[in-house]
């Protein structure tokens, strides 16, 4: 009974030790780009070793394949005009933040300042702003890149990490702290989904998980899983995964405009 | 004393800290290439595929009654890597030893072929070179942060595409598994020096599907179309007479199709020539087609 005081006591005493940790004083909240745990930074590809004839060419009229359209989204597709898009200036409509990553093409990512991530696209000559510790402005207008939320992967827990100074003691936590960048998108303008006229609404939210590793061969890559959410067109979320390999250089580097064919 | 006791109770929790929750019933989203992995790819289409001159000559040669005439290639399963793009509802377990409370493995099962696979997590090397080959081949996990780096060998020759573009049994198989709430994407980042000019890096997604009831299959060798014994249907370079019906349906220059490196970068948009024959004016062929059940020829959503 003694020794079973005495592991309790153990148990409890080690645990408010560790809670405890070192004596803390205030501490500046670090920046986005401070607390970056991987540095996305520089040129990337994406080569196109999926969806080839629905990304590297614009597909047929009425080509609705792999995406979960409904009624709606297939009457709307069915009706596209890309003649009566260019005439009203629409062109772009093809290159909102649900589409783009999926257009082949290069990107150019930077910090724009200690708190924004921004990721330049070559094809389509758009740009997206990633806003860490920040909400959408209350009139925050409707944009073919609307506005993202982004935040580093942050664990479910707190604790039992030992990279967090915290040594697990039962149970460890699941789901360390990775190397993943969580972007949350709205404000959107409708927009299309595919060049032939697949369309989302305005309503549109935006998931993406950005997730960076090293292939065997060294080269960095990252997977950017993007999960659309329009219930006026989609029967349930569209869930795509884009690959980027690295560039050395701006080589490949190509601007051109939107085009709406 | 008391020292010891400390040291013994933060070992007992020390060893598998960097886990995610794999564990699940996982339904596939088809949300890519929907038509090929879903009815089937369409003959001749090597598009998106890094493949070298010996693969597409390989690929060339591919008549599909092989499946129905050799029994070898009836009941053929998936391989890991495979799999994972092909038919994918998907159960992961794992198996925790019940003394040290290590994670020893996960195990996955698909229905398609009833493909067992074992992805070691227990440090153990890969076998020699010279042991079996099997279709799900030999897997060991590490943890980068909170993805899953498995590296699957003695893997024996399977499918790239399952339209004649084979892989190697010399392929060596890196999978990148990362869990965001409900979303599970896995990479699969295939190298053949065999088959391709550069790796073969795709992506797949699952949603956590509790209610998912995985299915036992059941394939039985039969002959189903007349064919000579020992017959394999194939054709000779050269004679294959539907490799350009991919290209003309869909309205793609020909030489797209072929595959290859140089195509799957984007400055080939600048280079690719136009197609032979001038394009549909609208979609004819699987048009809707993102689950199985409305993945037909000519399917329409319901009003």
């Amino acid at each position: 009974m003694r020794e079973v005081r005495f592991i309790a006591a153990v148990i409890l005493g080690s645990a408010s030790l560790l809670a405890q940790g070192p004596p803390r004083g205030p501490r500046a909240p670090q920046t986005a780009k401070a607390a970056a745990p991987v540095d996305f930074t520089g040129y990337w590809v994406s080569p196109v070793m999926e969806d080839w004839r629905w990304r590297m060419v614009t597909p047929l009229k009425g080509d609705f394949a792999s995406i979960p359209i409904n009624r709606a989204a297939y009457d709307a597709g069915e009706a596209w005009d890309p003649a009566t898009d260019e005439a009203a200036g629409l062109q772009c409509k093809a290159y909102g933040a649900p589409a783009l990553m999926r257009i082949p093409g290069r990107l150019h990512i930077t910090w724009q300042d200690e708190q924004t991530l921004k990721i330049e696209t070559d094809a389509g000559t758009q740009t997206r702003l990633f806003h860490f510790n920040a909400r959408a402005p209350a009139n925050e207008a409707p944009a073919w890149q609307g506005y993202s939320e982004a935040n580093w992967e942050r664990p479910v827990r707190g604790e039992g990490d030992p990279r967090n100074g915290v040594p697990p003691i039962f149970s460890t936590r699941t789901g360390t702290r990775g190397k993943s960048l969580e972007v949350v998108t709205t404000h959107l303008r409708a927009g299309y989904l595919r060049k032939n006229g697949v369309p989302y609404s305005e309503n549109t939210m935006l998931e993406e998980f950005y997730d960076y590793r090293t292939a065997p061969d060294g080269t960095p890559w990252f997977t950017v899983t993007t999960v659309v959410h329009d219930p006026k067109y989609l029967v349930v979320p569209f869930i795509t995964s884009t690959d980027f390999k690295k560039q050395p250089d701006a080589t490949g580097w190509h601007p051109t405009p939107c085009e709406a064919r | 004393m008391k020292t010891a006791i400390l040291i013994a109770l933060f070992a007992w929790g020390a060893p598998a800290f960097a886990q995610i929750d794999f564990t699940g019933e996982w339904a596939p989203a088809y949300h890519e290439d929907g038509p090929e992995r879903l009815p089937g790819p369409e003959l001749g289409d090597y598009m998106g595929m890094p493949i070298n001159e010996a693969a597409r000559l390989r690929a060339d040669s591919y008549d599909a009654d092989r499946i129905s005439v050799v029994t070898e290639y009836e009941c053929r399963p998936h391989s890991a890597d495979y799999g994972m793009r092909g038919l994918g509802d998907l159960r992961v377990t794992r198996e925790i030893n019940s003394t040290t409370q290590e994670l020893v493995a996960f195990h996955t099962y698909m229905p398609a072929w009833g493909s067992v696979r074992t992805v070691w997590m227990d440090g153990r090397p890969h076998p020699p070179d010279y042991t079996e080959h099997t279709w799900q081949g030999f897997s060991t996990g590490v943890w980068d942060g909170n993805t899953l780096i498995i590296t699957t060998t003695h893997l024996k020759a399977n499918y790239l595409r399952r339209n004649g573009i084979d892989s190697s049994d010399k392929r060596t198989v890196t999978e990148y598994w990362t869990r965001h709430r409900d979303y599970l994407t896995v990479v699969t980042h295939v190298v053949d020096p065999v088959m391709l000019t550069e790796p073969l890096v795709r992506s797949q997604n699952w949603t956590l599907d509790p209610g998912q009831k995985t299915q036992r299959m059941f394939c039985e060798y039969q002959p189903e179309v007349p064919s000579a014994p020992g017959a394999v249907p194939n054709h000779l370079p050269g004679t294959n007479p539907f490799l350009h019906e991919v290209a003309d349906w869909y309205g793609l220059p020909y030489e797209a199709t072929r595959g290859g490196a140089k195509t799957l970068y984007p400055e080939y948009k600048l280079t690719m020539p136009k197609p032979e024959k001038t394009p549909a004016a609208k979609c004819e062929r699987f048009c809707v087609c993102s689950v199985l059940q409305d993945c037909n020829l000519h399917s329409v959503p319901p009003r």
